[in-house]
């Protein structure tokens, strides 16, 4: 991934286990590319894609990740703390320089600001200082550990693997993770998910055309007629979506409503996430990458660099999925989660090193958007209320998926405390309807 | 969850009792084995695996049969190619050897070395380690040893590539795993306790009196030695962790340090064992501690019935792994009896077809039967071999989580990775990538030319799956050529020119190559 090197480059971040976990995803699109695609005449009925469809009513949960550890403070910027310039003096963002968010506290990184029409009109909101139960500074733990998500337990599962076991069946494309050949640590556990690149690259890599499509999905169902449920169940489910792919394939996708999404991975996964829940196909869980977040050094200024590109990506890939959608994100909750905010004060680098508190990104058509969410009060920038030089967690973000869960995807009480055990008494923030 | 619409096959537990249904049907089998309490899987046993006993073997002992492995296992008899494979170091093993001094010198390294030479907190020599790994894997002629190193490798979990191995990973691998693999599990535990890798991993290096880390404490219990059934509570769990402070780093050269200063002092007490614990220089008590839990008869039943789990099938027999869990107690901890009472038991002997191959299996295996080699030079193509069981989600050892990555079928039943496994057979049958070397086209097809398309298929399977294709699936084969079995064949047919490799991927993509 190119835009790791300027971190590999500086070694100025001294957490290169970072730049390893992030590169060992990377890896893969080297090992992933499945074969040729060609286009496919287009006949098939759209209609048919919905087959098989489980019970599931509720939302389709969108997770993106934002690996590396997103430095919150810069993005929805806690100007109205006198504390935060004197912190930050080197990457401050000043005040004036920031986008209202009609918010006495806070104001947005003007590179965010392809957002703020979904801010205003609701679709899009903020949720300030939210964190895991413990602090935890290590990329590589702090991911596992925030994707197992069931902190003094000996669970091994990912908590989406719990969400989705406590479902009735769906279909192949129920929990999945696009944009990587390999789906995240919060997947782990005994309910299957579908990892692909992308839709148009999920294919038998000796498929090029339909005529060889059918080849192979005759052979390979006739080789697998009748074999070990161990192995013909997982042939039956990737023919079956196999055959939907080519549908989608043939059926090509033009997003909606104008929706420009920006060039590169963010873009290609979120436009196939709106692709799979738009066709119908069963989707009930997407997780999806956005890293890179890892700024040690060289953040930039307002006006340019890292954090500015990188928020302007961001940016823009959420504007059009939401644009993309349009009246179905009233059936889409969206949530960023980051393994760790920033430390408060910045380092000689011009950057920010690992820190706790952390900012969430929600949206949809029924969170309570246009607000930055504080779960009771902001807990400053005060020397002495930061912990160990970092911004305090208020909102526990289990606590905070369990509010959508509960709220948006149809779990019940029993349910979050079964994905989050120890959730239970913990008051749930108030940011869905 | 599962397949769509009409596809969608019942839920795990539903085939368990399916499962359960069928065994009646074979109940002469079962009279014929009284071990044999699980069910048969009666549906593996007839469409996927072969019935040789010989084969059984060498996919459950080994990464997968070659031509070579199966002449030898006739010629001396299963008894005397156990006995072969037990002692590995007597195993000539040039190629491997020259291919780790020439392309992998590092993992030779100690960990002070390793400091000097690699740059700090760089993952090189940890990615050096998981190719090494997967090409001992594939080449060396030890395998029942490189086998049982990743089962260790995962039971003692230290996630390769992490946080904290860059300078001792490889050096766990090899003072640790290698060094007590077909030895004594009490070494392999104690060894582990004090390795750099380990207590960082586990955090034991963070733990002392003012501070208890229990993350060690807790995982020797539950995953290394008793298991969570094994009898303790909770403040036998918090006994284990302030038995084991004491055992930390020197941060500076990473290596391991017994301070007394973090040691704490006062009676502990985990089940059965206790100590008045008063000695300042806890060590010595420490090691009684995890010699105690080596020896715990839940540590062997633990351990064996992994092992079964492992070699026998995904619900092993309980009566059967009692016994082994004698074995291990009555020779010391000693693996080695345990695996040789295994391998020559009758109720190994009846668990054909009852394993599937795990991603990292089946590529290696195909790299095995289609005598695929390393690099002429360099290690491009085997990092390339690398990548492509890491996206399958199991590179050696990089399970993200303390435990290892599972031992059963279900886990690893994913659509995604089921197509993972039929496009590395068809990239590895053609040479597209990764570039391992490949014998020539032409060295695949047999010889004289079978006269027709169906005897191809056949002479093929016999080849690259040691086994006659059921006729139902050589004639799919044939369909997907586009021809029948009937059809003659001829040297200038497609199926002997430019659709070899695609004939040949759709042998490896039959069931029979998923069995273990």
């Amino acid at each position: 991934m190119n835009e790791l090197e300027p971190v590999v480059a500086t070694k100025a971040c001294g957490c290169p286990d970072y730049d390893r976990a992030l590169s060992r995803r990377s890896f893969l699109k080297r090992a992933g590319i499945a074969g040729l695609v060609a286009g496919i005449a287009s006949e098939t009925a759209f209609t048919q894609l919905a087959f098989g469809a489980g019970a599931y009513t509720g939302d389709v949960l969108v997770v993106l990740s934002l690996r590396g550890g997103m430095d919150g403070l810069q993005v929805v910027v806690p100007t109205g703390d006198p504390d935060y310039l004197n912190w930050r003096t080197h990457v401050g963002i000043p005040q004036s320089t920031l986008l209202s968010l009609n918010d006495t506290m806070f104001g947005l990184h003007p590179a965010f600001g392809a957002i703020k029409p979904l801010y205003d009109s609701g679709l899009l909101g903020f949720v300030h200082a939210v964190g895991m139960s413990e602090p935890n500074r290590s990329h590589f733990s702090a991911m596992e550990e925030m994707e197992r998500a069931a902190p003094g337990t000996s669970l091994r599962t990912g908590w989406i693997d719990r969400v989705i076991g406590r479902r009735t069946e769906g279909t192949v494309f129920q929990a999945m993770q696009v944009g990587s050949g390999m789906a995240s640590t919060a997947f782990i556990g005994p309910e299957p998910e579908l990892a692909m690149w992308s839709v148009d690259g999920f294919d038998l890599s000796g498929a090029w055309d339909a005529t060889e499509r059918q080849r192979w999905d005759k052979v390979l169902n006739a080789l697998y007629a009748g074999s070990p449920t161990m192995l013909g169940k997982p042939a039956r489910a990737v023919l079956g979506a196999l055959a939907t792919t080519a549908q989608m394939k043939d059926l090509g996708y033009t997003p909606a409503n104008g929706a420009v999404y920006p060039d590169g991975d963010l873009g290609n996964a979120l436009k196939d996430v709106a692709r799979l829940i738009k066709q119908g196909v069963g989707l009930e869980v997407a997780a999806v990458d956005y890293g890179d977040w890892d700024m040690h050094a060289d953040m930039g200024t307002v006006d340019a660099g890292w954090m500015h590109d990188h928020l302007t990506e961001l940016g823009a890939a959420l504007f059009a999925f939401a644009t993309d959608l349009g009246s179905d994100m009233d059936k889409v909750t969206f949530t960023t989660l980051t393994e760790f905010g920033r430390r408060v004060e910045d380092n000689g680098s011009g950057g920010t090193d690992h820190g706790y508190g952390q900012l969430v990104t929600l949206m949809g058509g029924n969170i309570k958007g246009g607000a930055v969410h504080l779960n009771g009060a902001w807990p400053t920038l005060a020397e002495s209320a930061l912990l160990d030089g970092d911004l305090r967690a208020t909102t526990d973000y289990r606590a905070l998926l369990s509010a959508l869960l509960q709220k948006r995807c149809g779990a019940s009480t029993s349910d979050v405390n079964s994905i989050f055990p120890g959730i239970g008494g913990i008051p749930l923030p108030d940011v869905a309807n | 969850m599962s397949a769509t619409g009409e596809l969608a096959a019942p839920r795990e537990g539903l085939s368990r009792r399916a499962l359960l249904g069928r065994a009646a049907a074979v109940g002469g089998l079962v009279a014929l084995a009284p071990q044999l309490i699980d069910p048969p899987d009666a549906e593996a046993l007839t469409s996927a695996a072969t019935h040789d006993p010989n084969l059984h073997l060498l996919r459950r002992a080994t990464y997968g049969p070659t031509a070579a492995s199966l002449k030898r296992i006739r010629k001396i008899g299963r008894h005397a190619w156990i006995e072969e494979q037990l002692r590995p170091l007597k195993i000539h093993d040039a190629m491997v050897d020259h291919l780790l001094s020439s392309r992998f010198p590092g993992l030779k390294w100690t960990i002070a070395q390793a400091n000097h030479r690699v740059p700090q907190f760089q993952w090189d020599l940890m990615f050096d380690l998981g190719v090494a790994n997967l090409a001992r894997a594939c080449w060396s002629q030890r395998q029942l040893f490189e086998v049982m190193v990743d089962f260790w490798s995962n039971h003692l979990n230290v996630t390769n590539p992490s946080d904290s191995g860059w300078n001792c990973r490889h050096d766990y691998d090899r003072t640790v795993i290698r060094a007590h693999a077909l030895g004594r599990f009490v070494d392999m535990l104690k060894a582990s306790a004090k390795h750099p890798a380990m207590l960082q991993y586990l955090n034991n290096a963070d733990s002392s009196k003012y501070e208890p880390n229990e993350n060690y404490g807790r995982e020797l219990l539950e995953l290394h030695t008793v298991s969570i059934t094994g009898g303790y509570n909770e403040r036998d769990m918090r006994n284990s962790a302030l038995i084991m402070t004491g055992y930390t780093l020197d941060w500076n050269t990473t290596t391991f340090r017994y301070d007394p200063d973090r040691h704490y002092t006062g009676h502990v007490k985990v089940m059965k064992w206790s100590s008045a614990n008063a000695n300042a220089n806890g060590y010595a008590m420490a090691m009684k501690y995890l010699e105690y839990l080596a020896h715990h008869p839940s540590t062997a039943k633990h351990i064996a019935s992994k092992l079964c789990q492992h070699f026998i099938s995904d619900t092993p027999p309980q009566a059967f792994v009692n016994h082994l869990a004698k074995v291990y107690l009555k020779s010391g901890t000693n693996i080695t009896p345990v695996l040789r009472e295994l391998f020559n038991s009758p109720t190994f002997a009846h668990s054909i077809g009852k394993k599937v191959r795990r991603p990292m299996e089946d590529v290696v295996a195909t790299v095995r039967t289609l005598g695929l080699k390393p690099d002429a030079s360099g290690k491009d193509a085997m990092q390339g071999l690398y990548y492509l069981v890491d996206d399958l989600g199991n590179a050696p050892a990089a399970w993200p989580q303390p435990n290892g990555y599972p031992d059963e079928a279900a886990s690893w039943a994913s659509a995604g990775g089921m197509l993972g496994r039929w496009n590395a057979h068809l990239s590895l049958s053609a040479g597209w990538w990764p570039n391992l070397r490949q014998p020539k086209m032409e060295s695949y097809i047999p010889h004289p030319l079978p006269k027709t398309h169906g005897k191809l298929v056949e002479a093929l399977a016999k080849r690259l799956v040691f086994r006659t294709l059921p006729e139902k699936q050589r004639n799919a084969i044939c369909g997907f050529l586009g021809v029948s079995a009937n059809t003659p064949l001829t040297a200038d047919s497609a199926a002997v020119g430019w659709r070899l490799p695609y004939v040949m991927a759709l042998i490896l993509d039959t069931p029979s190559h998923g069995i273990r």
